[in-house]
């Protein structure tokens, strides 16, 4: 009888979703590093964005219908970025999209679905002017100069360092971040001893490392992702030095300590991910991650599983089909994710809390959390 | 002091870069041959490296390994992909050997994963003080150590024993070797051998001071490697050496004080190109 | 459609690019392995006036004069270099480029130049514009290899020191080749920058010339119709066989050591002995059949 019963109910299910024309999935554009130097930062973001999806789906997805995420390999790469933008939305015609990738990419995707008229948010990337291409582009994630204003105060306030060496990678990441922490030195008694580059294929420091200790700042801030940072971390303490080294969210990853080993213990960083986190959002994204994928979470799958749920809250609202209600949804938006509270201001940032967090006994674990909304506040246009 | 430390560190990028260029400059003094795939080997013996030094504790035993194995894997590039292209004109055996190299960093990242991996227990921490306030990592120390051993071997072979007689009558006039008897065939996978066990060695060395190995950790060797013995002089085993270790040491240099003109890699070239012009056979090169 | 006419506009450029190296390296056994800096060049000149309110068509101009500039530059420096030097030469020249913008906050630095406008055309308009470039270039590339100075070139390519006993001044007329082939690169990149609507220092690095040139020997070097086959399709392959995105650059060098394994004259070689064992084969049978 039960049987019988499950067996109608699917018959039914499924001329009910004929019916009324359902049968279609909704598609959701994701550009993301699968291939090339960023694709360890890609595949987690990945991971992240399909927890999420899966999990939407299971709730019933929207209406009904499922949740398709279209995924294309950008290799980090604006070149590739702009044909897979295009590719996305005149042959794939997905109704949102999600960058999963860097912001050399991202800013070059942006323009694209702007003009389009397609809602398009940055996991992570963390270019300013990735918003600035229109109000169709959000973004779920610091603005760059934000995060490094979050430094400042980091670094000032709480840890009370007054010289600072900043080693900054050269590519847009580090530079805005550099620039935020710059903007606001003076104002915490900082002053920037002086401020070294490297490039992102940079893995030996040995000349950097030996100038800084010569220096003899009270604290380093440090901008690059886990496979600069690791090796950077670990030659700084090497040499001998002890003040405390400030990272970002590019640091934010297991990965990151099993370079750096022992090194990474006390290295601070600013991020999104807060893994001592009360919030059961949180503390469910992390063990599910953990449990679908057998690695730890980290900062961009995080971003990624965000931006994703986003998306889902505002299609939830007004349905998938009418990109412009779509759009203002999105601009609407007050969603709780496992990186805080979202919700967008004009320009389509976001405002939150700024996580630091503090590798102890080989893991990262609250530090403090930075509050301060003036402070923090994104740039409005 | 600080100078002092640059040189150091300089002298140690150089002897890696020295590591993988003789490769390179011995492929090439035989065959005439551009061999950028080279550097895939260096990468391969990053990993085996690390993965041996995981599955028995033994760093010693990983370096051997590592350079036995790629040394065989590369006399393999020679007999599967070079071999059959020495009849062509030289764009195809470097396109051949470019496509060869990318193919071969896909398959790392594939068969190992775009993290990359690292050391469980990282060998050979620590440092000794020379002087006041003057530090010698031992990994340092094995660098620069390993190299000097293994290039004296190298010399040792090429001028003290038949086999190194065979070799250096080859690389000048193969059809006069062959007259002599010399197998041309096992000279040639002996060279490769040779090199490809060399730049090993760099890979396992490399993934010690990083910590790291990833697919991609071969891409900048590459392409610097070949500036270094067109610098050298192409086919010049000793100006190889010396244009490596002159390199690290203007990079380390190069890197605190016209970084913010020029990349590091690309004070490389520049560097390259200076000397190109002033004496378009390199370094040490002989008449064009 | 729309997507379509992306494709068409991205294929057209990559040929007009393609053949502007081949001019180089076909014709006049030039190898450069830098070519993509001159693509480069051409990119930055055409954005940064189009940005500043230069209208496109007269940026074209004003990037092909740039990227010559430069061409002639490299094309100086190559004259005392040969063959493998002067491969390694023009790598190092692709590198400084990019090396150098890199630095410069004028040309953006790393950040690239961003919302670079359009051509003004429409779509529909600038993918004709960019076709009619790369024909034109074409048809250019045809008339040189037939005439006087394509004779030369091959002479160069086939052997440089007998042409200069012959009492051919080689040294000017590689210049020749240098200016035409980058000026024309440069043009390829005033149109590159209109289309992607953004360009970065990672753009026109060492795996964007490699690329380039992997299309010039796949199509068969010196070739003008193979080029611009090979061109059209490893431009936009990646594109159409998205299914096979994680594994596409395996795919893309397999079948480029492929090429070179068992047909290094590209697809030209290949047609070329494909058509002449059938006429063979033809007159063969005619010949049995009397």
């Amino acid at each position: 009888m039960k049987r019988a019963k499950i067996i109608s109910a699917v018959i039914m299910g499924g001329l009910l979703s004929i019916a009324t024309g359902h049968a279609s999935s909704i598609k959701i554009g994701f550009n993301v590093p699968l291939t090339g130097f960023a694709a360890a930062d890609g595949t987690s973001a990945l991971n992240g964005a399909e927890l999420a999806v899966e999990q939407a789906n299971a709730a019933g997805g929207i209406n009904g219908d499922t949740i398709e995420l279209i995924v294309y390999d950008d290799q980090a790469s604006p070149k590739e970025a702009v044909p897979i933008a295009q590719k996305l939305i005149e042959k794939d015609e997905v109704v949102a999209a999600i960058s999963g990738s860097y912001s050399g990419s991202t800013r070059a995707a942006a323009g694209i679905f702007q003009e389009a008229g397609v809602p398009y948010i940055s996991a992570y990337a963390v270019h300013p002017d990735i918003t600035r291409a229109g109000n169709y582009v959000f973004r779920t994630s610091f603005v760059g100069e934000v995060q490094g204003r979050a430094g400042a105060k980091l670094i000032g306030e709480t840890l009370g360092a007054k010289r600072v060496v900043v080693i900054t990678l050269k590519n847009d990441f580090g530079k805005s971040l550099a620039a935020g922490l710059k903007e606001s030195a003076s104002d915490y008694g900082i002053t920037i001893v002086s401020e070294y580059e490297y490039g992102i294929k940079d893995r030996q420091f040995g000349p950097i490392v030996s100038k800084v200790k010569s220096d003899q700042p009270d604290a380093i801030y440090a901008s690059g992702y886990f496979f600069t940072a690791g090796p950077l971390v670990s030659q700084l303490r090497a040499a001998g030095i002890t003040v405390p080294i400030i990272g970002q969210e590019g640091y934010d990853s297991q990965k990151f300590i099993d370079i750096a080993g022992a090194a990474a213990e006390g290295t601070i960083i600013t991020t999104s991910l807060n893994r001592d986190s009360e919030s059961s959002e949180t503390k469910d994204f992390i063990r599910e991650f953990e449990r679908k994928t057998g690695n730890k979470a980290d900062m961009v799958a995080a971003s990624a599983h965000t931006a994703v749920k986003v998306i889902v809250a505002a299609m939830r609202k007004v349905g998938a089909t009418d990109k412009v209600a779509l759009r203002n949804a999105i601009a609407d938006t007050s969603v709780v994710a496992a990186t805080g509270t979202i919700s967008f201001n004009a320009l389509g940032e976001v405002l939150k809390d700024v996580q630091v967090q503090i590798v102890k006994d080989g893991h990262w674990h609250e530090h403090s959390v930075i509050s301060d909304s003036k402070l923090l506040a994104p740039p409005n246009q | 002091m600080l100078y002092l430390e640059l040189f150091i560190q300089g002298f140690v990028q150089g002897s890696i870069y020295a590591l993988i260029a003789l490769g390179l400059t011995l492929v090439y003094g035989l065959l005439r041959i551009l061999h950028v795939a080279h550097a895939a080997l260096f990468t391969l013996g990053g990993y085996i490296g690390v993965i041996v030094t995981n599955a028995t504790g033994s760093f010693t035993l990983a370096m051997v390994v590592a350079m036995l194995v790629v040394g065989f894997a590369g006399m393999l590039m020679y007999k599967l992909a070079y071999e059959p292209l020495l009849s062509k004109p030289p764009y195809v055996s470097l396109i051949a050997s470019i496509a060869l190299f990318i193919a071969a960093e896909e398959i790392f990242r594939i068969a190992f994963g775009p993290y990359g991996l690292s050391y469980q227990t990282p060998p050979l921490q620590g440092q000794i003080e020379l002087f006041s306030d003057f530090y010698l990592k031992y990994a340092e120390i094995l660098v620069m150590g390993l190299s000097v051993v293994l290039l004296s071997a190298l010399a040792w072979l090429s001028m003290r024993t038949r086999t190194g007689v065979a070799w250096r009558a080859t690389v000048t006039d193969p059809d006069m070797a062959r007259a002599f008897g010399v197998k041309i065939q096992n000279v040639r996978y002996l060279n490769f051998f040779i090199g490809s066990s060399f730049a090993a060695a760099a890979g396992v060395l490399v993934a010690l001071l990083n910590n790291l190995v990833e697919p991609t950790m071969g891409s900048v060797p590459s392409y610097k490697a070949l500036a270094i013995i067109v610098l050298g002089g192409l086919g010049s085993i000793r100006g190889t050496l010396i244009a490596a270790l002159l390199l690290g040491i203007l990079e380390s240099f190069g890197t605190i004080y016209i970084g913010h003109l020029l990349g590091r890699d690309a004070i490389a070239f520049a560097f390259l190109i200076l000397v190109l012009m002033v004496r378009p056979q390199g370094l040490m090169g002989g008449k064009l | 459609m729309s997507y379509e006419i992306t494709l068409l506009t991205t294929m057209a450029i990559s040929v007009l690019f393609a053949l502007s190296l081949n001019f180089i390296t076909g014709f006049c056994g030039q190898i450069s392995l830098g070519h993509a800096a001159f693509l480069g060049a051409g990119a930055y000149t055409s954005a940064m006036l189009s940005k500043a309110g230069v209208p496109f068509l007269m940026t074209i101009p004003a990037a092909a004069l740039c990227a010559a500039v430069l061409g002639a530059i490299t094309g100086l420096a190559s004259l005392r270099v040969r063959h493998d030097f002067l491969a390694i030469t023009t790598m190092g020249v692709g590198f400084l480029f990019v090396g150098i913008i890199r630095q410069q906050d004028f040309f953006g630095g790393e950040i690239g130049i961003a919302g670079i406008p359009g051509s003004g055309f429409g779509k529909v308009r600038f993918m004709l514009i960019c076709v009619a470039l790369a024909f034109t270039f074409a048809a250019f590339s045809l008339y040189v290899r037939r005439s006087w100075m394509g004779f030369v070139f091959k002479s160069i390519a086939d052997n440089e020191d007998v042409t200069r006993v012959l009492g051919i001044d080689v040294s000017r007329y590689k210049l020749i080749a240098f200016i035409i082939g980058t000026g024309t690169a440069g043009v390829a990149g005033a149109l590159y920058a209109h289309h992607f609507r953004f360009i970065g220092p990672d753009s026109f690095g060492f795996v964007e010339s490699i690329s380039v040139l992997a299309m010039v020997i796949v199509g068969g070097i010196g070739s003008v119709w193979g080029v611009i086959f090979a061109a059209a399709l490893l431009s936009v392959l990646p594109m159409l066989v998205q299914f096979i995105d994680d594994y596409k650059l395996l795919f893309y060098s397999a079948l480029l050591f492929s090429m070179m394994r068992f047909s290094p004259d590209g697809i030209a070689g290949l047609c070329t002995r494909l058509s002449s064992s059938i006429s063979r084969r033809t007159t063969e049978s005619d010949g049995n059949k009397r």
